[in-house]
C-alpha cells in the first residue's frame, strides 16, 4: 500500500492525524447551541462544547443558539453565554421573522454587544418565511449598512431558502455577506450562481457537505476556495469528522486553509 | 506511519444505473483505499437496488476474483426462498465460501418484499446457527420495520449501517446495542460529536466499526473522526479493523 494522506510528512492530514491539532486556526462558521427536539446531543452547552472545540484547535465558534430560532430564548441571554468563553464563542444574533419585536429590539443592542455579536442569523426553510419577505427586511437592511455578515440556512428547492431567493436578496444587499449555509446543498448549479452572480458579497459555507465524496471539489472547482467557509452546526457535528473531510478532500493545501480559517479572518477581520 | 488497521465495513464497488461517484472496478477501489490509508473493506454492489440479486451477486463475486491481493471480502444479497430464486442456505452458504463472501445483506424494500420470519426464516435461522453477518443497510432510517425485524430474529449477528443519516440517531440506536448483544453499529454518517467514544464506552468498543459509506462518503472523514475521537488506541484499533475481522473469522462458511 502507498503513503496515505495522514502519513504525508509535513502536510496538514498528518498533523491531526498524529497531534489531533495543527498550527492553523480554525474557525467554525456555523454553530449552534443547545438541546433539540429531534436529536440527543451529549455536548450541546457552552462548557461541554469549548472542550471539545479547543481538541482540535478551533479558535472561532460562531453560532446561534437553538433556543434563540426558537423563539424562547433572547438574543441577550446567548450575548452572556458567549461572554463566559471570550477567547472562542462569537454570536449571530438570531433573526425570527415571527417575533419582529424582537428584531429591532435586538438590533438597537447590537452595538453593545460588541465583541460578540458578529452577524445575523436567518433561517427561512424552518420558519417558513422567504427570505424575501419583507418581514426579514429590517434586519436586512441593518446588515446592509454595516457590511455584517448573514449566515442563512440554504437547501436546494426550498421556495423560502433556496437558490432563487437566495440570489435575489445576496443581489439586493450587496453590502451585507451572504454566508450561504450548506452551500445551497443539492442545488449545485446555484451554489455556482451565487456566487458568480452577485458582487463578490457571497460565500458558500459547508456544514453538512465534508465528507460527500468529491463534493468539496466540484464547490472549489466551481467557485474558488476563497468563496468557501468551514461549518460543522456543532454540536450536531463532530470537529474531527468535519476537518477530515476537508482534509479527504482532493484539493490543494492552499484551498484548505482558505476554506478552514483565511476567508473567515477575513469576514470578521481578524488576523493570525 | 498510520499504524492502525482499516477495515471498511461500508463499502461499495462498481458504477450506479444513474450515475455518480463510484469505483468502477477493484483497481480504482484500491487505489481510492490506497490515497486514504484503508487497508481492507467489505464490499457490496453499488447496482444492488437495480440490478436484482442474482447478478448482483454474481458481480461481486466476479470482482472478489480480481481482487489478487485479497483485500476485499464480499457481500451476497437473499431474497425470500419460496420462490427458489436464490440456492437453499447450505448451497449458498458454500458458495460464499468459494468466492470470498463474508456476510449477507437485504434489501426488502427495493426488492418488494416483507422483511420477517415467513419470508425469510429458513435462510435468517441459518444464518444465525453459522454466525454469519447480516448487514442492515436496507433498513437505514427505517427505525419501526427494523425493530420488528430484531424481534423476529434475535440470535442474528446484526451490523446496522447508518449511510445517508447525518442527523444523530441515538435515541433509536442505544435501545439496540443495550438489548441485542449480536448488534453492532458502523459509524458511517454518524458525526455526533464524540459520540464514537460515547457508545464505546456506553456498551463496549468492541460494538462498533468503523465504516465509510463509500462512494456517497470518502473513507477519510471518518477515520480522522474515529482516530481522534479520545479513545485509548486500544480500543480505536478494535473499532477500526479488528472486530469486523474477529465477525468474519467467527462466521462458519
Amino acid at each position: 500500500m502507498s503513503c496515505s494522506i495522514w502519513e504525508k510528512p509535513g502536510s496538514l492530514a498528518e498533523k491531526f492525524w498524529k497531534d489531533g491539532k495543527a498550527d492553523i486556526p480554525i474557525y467554525d462558521m456555523h454553530g449552534h447551541m443547545g438541546e433539540h427536539y429531534a436529536i440527543y446531543f451529549n455536548r450541546c452547552e457552552a462548557p461541554e462544547m469549548a472542550a471539545h472545540l479547543r481538541r482540535i484547535g478551533v479558535r472561532r465558534l460562531v453560532f446561534s443558539h437553538h433556543h434563540a430560532l426558537w423563539g424562547n430564548l433572547r438574543n441577550a441571554e446567548v450575548i452572556e453565554i458567549a461572554r463566559q468563553f471570550p477567547d472562542l464563542f462569537r454570536v449571530y444574533v438570531a433573526i425570527n421573522p415571527h417575533y419582529p419585536e424582537f428584531i429591532r429590539e435586538d438590533l438597537a443592542q447590537f452595538d453593545r454587544w460588541a465583541p460578540f455579536a458578529v452577524g445575523l442569523k436567518i433561517l427561512a426553510g424552518y420558519h417558513l418565511v422567504k427570505v424575501t419577505d419583507k418581514r426579514y427586511e429590517y434586519a436586512l437592511a441593518f446588515a446592509d449598512e454595516r457590511g455584517l455578515p448573514v449566515l442563512n440556512h440554504t437547501w436546494g428547492n426550498s421556495v423560502h431558502c433556496g437558490g432563487p431567493v437566495m440570489l435575489e436578496v445576496a443581489q439586493k444587499y450587496p453590502n451585507a455577506k451572504f454566508l450561504m449555509g450548506h452551500s445551497i446543498f443539492g442545488d449545485w448549479e446555484y451554489s455556482r450562481r451565487v456566487v458568480k452572480e452577485t458582487p463578490g458579497n457571497t460565500y458558500l459555507e459547508l456544514t453538512a457537505i465534508p465528507g460527500e465524496n468529491g463534493r468539496i471539489e466540484q464547490l472549489v472547482e466551481a467557485v474558488g476556495s476563497d468563496r468557501i467557509l468551514y461549518g460543522t452546526d456543532m454540536p450536531w457535528f463532530d470537529e474531527y469528522q468535519g476537518v477530515g473531510g476537508v482534509l479527504s478532500a482532493k484539493i490543494t493545501e492552499d484551498d484548505m486553509r482558505n476554506i478552514l480559517y483565511r476567508n473567515a479572518q477575513k469576514i470578521l477581520k481578524e488576523t493570525d | 506511519m498510520k499504524e492502525i488497521m482499516f477495515f471498511d465495513a461500508n463499502c461499495r464497488i462498481g458504477r450506479y444505473f444513474n450515475g455518480g461517484p463510484c469505483a468502477e472496478n477493484v483497481a480504482a477501489l484500491l487505489t481510492e483505499m490506497d490515497y486514504y490509508g484503508v487497508d481492507k473493506a467489505l464490499v457490496r454492489f453499488h447496482n444492488l437496488a437495480m440490478s436484482g440479486v442474482n447478478a448482483a451477486n454474481r458481480a461481486i463475486a466476479g470482482f472478489m476474483a480480481e481482487d489478487s491481493g485479497k483485500r476485499l471480502t464480499g457481500v451476497w444479497c437473499i431474497l425470500p426462498s419460496q420462490c427458489d430464486e436464490i440456492p437453499e442456505p447450505e448451497d449458498f452458504f458454500r458458495g460464499m465460501k468459494s468466492n470470498r463472501i463474508g456476510a449477507i445483506t437485504l434489501l426488502p424494500f427495493d426488492h418488494r418484499y416483507v422483511p420477517c420470519r415467513l419470508t425469510l426464516g429458513k435462510m435468517m435461522d441459518a444464518a444465525a446457527e453459522r454466525r454469519i453477518p447480516v448487514l442492515l443497510n436496507g433498513f437505514a432510517g427505517k427505525w419501526p420495520e427494523l425493530y420488528r425485524f430484531l424481534e423476529e430474529f434475535p440470535r442474528n449477528v446484526f451490523i446496522y449501517q447508518e449511510s445517508g443519516g447525518k442527523w444523530g440517531s441515538d435515541r433509536n440506536i442505544r435501545p439496540l446495542l443495550e438489548n441485542y448483544e449480536n448488534f453492532y453499529f458502523e459509524t458511517a454518517g454518524y458525526w455526533v460529536p464524540e459520540g464514537i467514544r460515547d457508545l464505546a464506552e456506553k456498551y463496549g468498543a468492541e460494538r462498533i466499526l468503523y465504516g465509510s459509506g463509500f462512494p456517497q462518503y470518502n473513507q477519510g472523514n471518518g477515520m480522522l473522526q474515529l482516530k481522534q475521537s479520545g479513545l485509548p488506541t486500544a480500543s480505536v484499533e478494535l473499532i477500526a479493523g479488528k472486530n469486523l475481522e474477529r465477525i468474519l473469522k467467527g462466521a462458519q462458511l
